[in-house]
């Protein structure tokens, strides 16, 4: 090796340790290009708000780390880059940007790279901004105004309500313990005179002989009446309950809640329940189903962990391994096989709500049988519910044959034995 | 007198307890009728409520349950309805390999792989024509399978009624930035198989019902 090239070797190496220990100095200082004019901020706040708020917040992180101080952190050209097109740059080996991509869950940022640099720098010029000058917390005051605008609605409170039945009850012992110290003051001042008659005393000293009550026959008959009532009563409705699972609420092996996911998260039932509108049953849905949200969402969670054991999901690496077993949640309705129902036909051409049949399936963290799903009560409905005939041209002619007043399902057949027993 | 009253009062207690073993036992039957929190309560003709046949949704896995009420002479009990040549003895199954499910409109499976959203952004087109009606029924299936997490005017987390979004973050706007400028071959591919946080919806929304979609999310990239 000549001097030559080990001279130019040695300073091709110092020149690189030297810009790479004056890489923070440079960084601090790149600060300064970033826009500060008012109109560059406004025009990076637009951007920032429709391009970069989904994922990112300045102050806190969010899917995406929190940009707070990023023009301090990385420089300008690392930043550049990695916003347009931020796959390259950790698929290059960039040591930081592989950091970041594993620990933010390997969530892919989109390519930015129809920005122009000014663009990029104007909102790193917002970001600045924001971070010089953080937004006062207004969100406190907003959710404490939230809150006491929701207690506002409603009725009298229950604990009011139970307040107000002591006092009644108080108030009526009270008239009675008067009543009984009048009664005993008139049985003492009728003692007291000398001048009645021996019968009239009689009358006002006669005690209540329960004994006698209890032993006389009219009595013995009411006792005996209303004992055969109940038992009669009882016995024909515990009749009636069989095979009526009305109200069977079984445990499933994952607690999975309708009130959370159909109640707050107004999930539409279609959206697990895909089988709904063209098939006999609704569907159980599928894991698949679940992890759209439960990748990202309480991934931490117990019953979730089920769903991953299930699955053989690894939640560190979010790979999917072979060791996979159906979970075995527990059917909830159950009609026998006497009688054929079909899921479509009720809710995509009788356009029923589930609501109808299921009950207020959003407020149940565990499901119930809601209807009793009686032969009774099927033909109920049938009687009573109108076909839905509007804009469709298969009922024109029934509907003209019923004057045009209500076509009901018992019309078109919804009575008929063979159309749920075959 | 006194002796009489004894005698009274032993006849009295021999009745109670009569009594009290009549409403017990008709509370022991009557409860045992009734369905509970784990308990579907006492069926009537067993054998219709646990199908002989295979159902998709039950599955009975105990080889003797319901031999009390079993009339055939296989080794099995009445109820037992799992399937020994399935793989946990289930009774549904996935559908043959290299077979495709015949529909209505003679439509073929979609496909394309996953990795392959930019080929799909630039060849697909939608087949369904661009009607009112199929509009229609496109907003419908978007309110749907969509709305919780893109909201229904399609601002993602930043959309009121996203609850869904809101919570999960990182749902962007159709109308703002390059998700504006999206193309339907695009919308379709991601509806299918999902890109960065959103899931593959290919298994729950049907294909056709994907494509309806697409001629709806497009209406909504074009709003300010």
């Amino acid at each position: 090796m000549s001097l030559k090239t080990y001279i130019t070797r040695l300073s091709f190496i110092a020149f690189l340790l030297v810009s790479f220990l004056s890489l923070p100095n440079s960084a601090f200082a790149q600060a300064d290009e970033l826009p500060t004019s008012e109109e560059a901020i406004a025009n990076g706040e637009k951007l920032f708000k429709n391009n970069c708020a989904v994922c990112h917040q300045v102050q806190n992180k969010m899917v995406g780390p929190a940009l707070k101080n990023v023009y301090e952190r990385r420089e300008l050209p690392w930043l550049l880059n990695f916003i347009k097109n931020s796959q390259k740059v950790i698929q290059g080996g960039d040591e930081y940007a592989v950091n970041l991509y594993n620990e933010y869950g390997k969530a892919v940022m989109p390519n930015f790279d129809y920005f122009a640099d000014e663009e990029i720098k104007s909102i790193l010029g917002y970001i600045k901004y924001q971070t010089e000058n953080p937004p006062q917390e207004a969100t406190a005051d907003a959710g404490g105004a939230a809150t006491e605008a929701g207690d506002g609605g409603g009725g009298i409170p229950s604990e009011y309500l139970t307040l107000i039945i002591v006092g009644f009850v108080i108030v009526l012992i009270l008239i009675l313990v008067v009543l009984v110290l009048i009664v005993t003051v008139l049985t003492k001042f009728i003692n007291q005179k000398e001048d009645i008659d021996e019968r009239d005393r009689e009358f006002v000293n006669q005690k209540l002989n329960l004994n006698k009550l209890v032993r006389s026959n009219g009595f013995l008959f009411f006792v005996i009446l209303i004992f055969t009532a109940v038992v009669a009563k009882t016995v024909i409705d515990g009749l009636y309950t069989v095979g009526v699972q009305q109200g069977y609420q079984p445990t499933q092996p994952i607690a999975f809640s309708h009130e959370i996911h159909a109640g707050q998260y107004e999930i539409d039932c279609q959206y697990c329940h895909t089988g709904v509108m063209n098939s006999k049953s609704a569907n159980i849905p599928s894991a698949n189903i679940c992890m759209n949200c439960h990748t990202a969402i309480k991934t931490e969670s117990k019953e979730i962990a089920k769903i991953y054991k299930a699955i053989d999901y690894d939640a560190e690496t979010g790979e999917y391994g072979d060791n996979v077993k159906p979970i075995e949640w527990v059917r909830v309705h159950n009609l026998p096989d006497l009688a054929y129902f079909n899921h479509s036909q009720h809710v995509n051409v009788g356009e029923i709500e589930c609501q109808t049949c299921h009950g207020p399936i959003e407020e149940m963290a565990v499901v119930k049988q809601w209807s009793t799903l009686t032969m009774g009560w099927c033909i109920n409905c049938h009687r009573e519910t109108k076909v839905n005939a509007k804009g469709n041209a298969y009922y024109d002619q029934l509907v003209e044959a019923h004057d045009g007043g209500d076509l009901k399902v018992v019309d078109i057949g919804g009575l008929e034995c063979a159309k749920c027993h075959y | 007198m006194k002796r009489n009253f004894k005698l009274n009062y032993q006849m009295m207690t021999t009745n109670k307890i009569f009594q009290i073993l009549f409403f017990g036992f008709l509370t022991v039957l009557v409860v045992s009728c009734k369905p509970g929190k784990d308990n579907p309560g006492t069926e009537y003709a067993p054998n219709m409520y646990h199908a002989v046949s295979y159902e998709p949704l039950t599955q009975i896995t105990e080889k003797d349950a319901g031999a009390w009420v079993s009339s055939d002479e296989d080794e099995y009990g009445e109820y037992y309805n799992s399937n020994p040549n399935n793989p946990f003895g289930m009774t549904m199954r996935e559908p043959a390999k290299n077979t495709v499910p015949r529909n209505e409109n003679g439509m073929l499976p979609y496909r394309l792989p996953k990795d392959s959203v930019e080929l799909a952004a630039r060849t697909l087109k939608n087949p369904l024509p661009d009607t009112k009606e199929i509009l229609e029924e496109g907003k419908v299936l978007y309110t749907k399978y969509c709305t919780h997490c893109h909201g229904e005017n399609g601002g993602g987390s930043m959309d009121e009624t996203a609850k869904v979004g809101k919570v999960y973050q990182g749902v962007p706007s159709y109308s703002a930035g390059a998700t504006s400028q999206l193309s339907e071959g695009h919308i379709f591919h991601v509806i299918t198989h999902g890109i960065r946080r959103m899931g593959a919806h290919g298994s729950q929304v049907q294909q056709e019902d994907r494509w309806k979609i697409v001629r709806y999310v497009q209406t909504l990239q074009k709003q300010d």
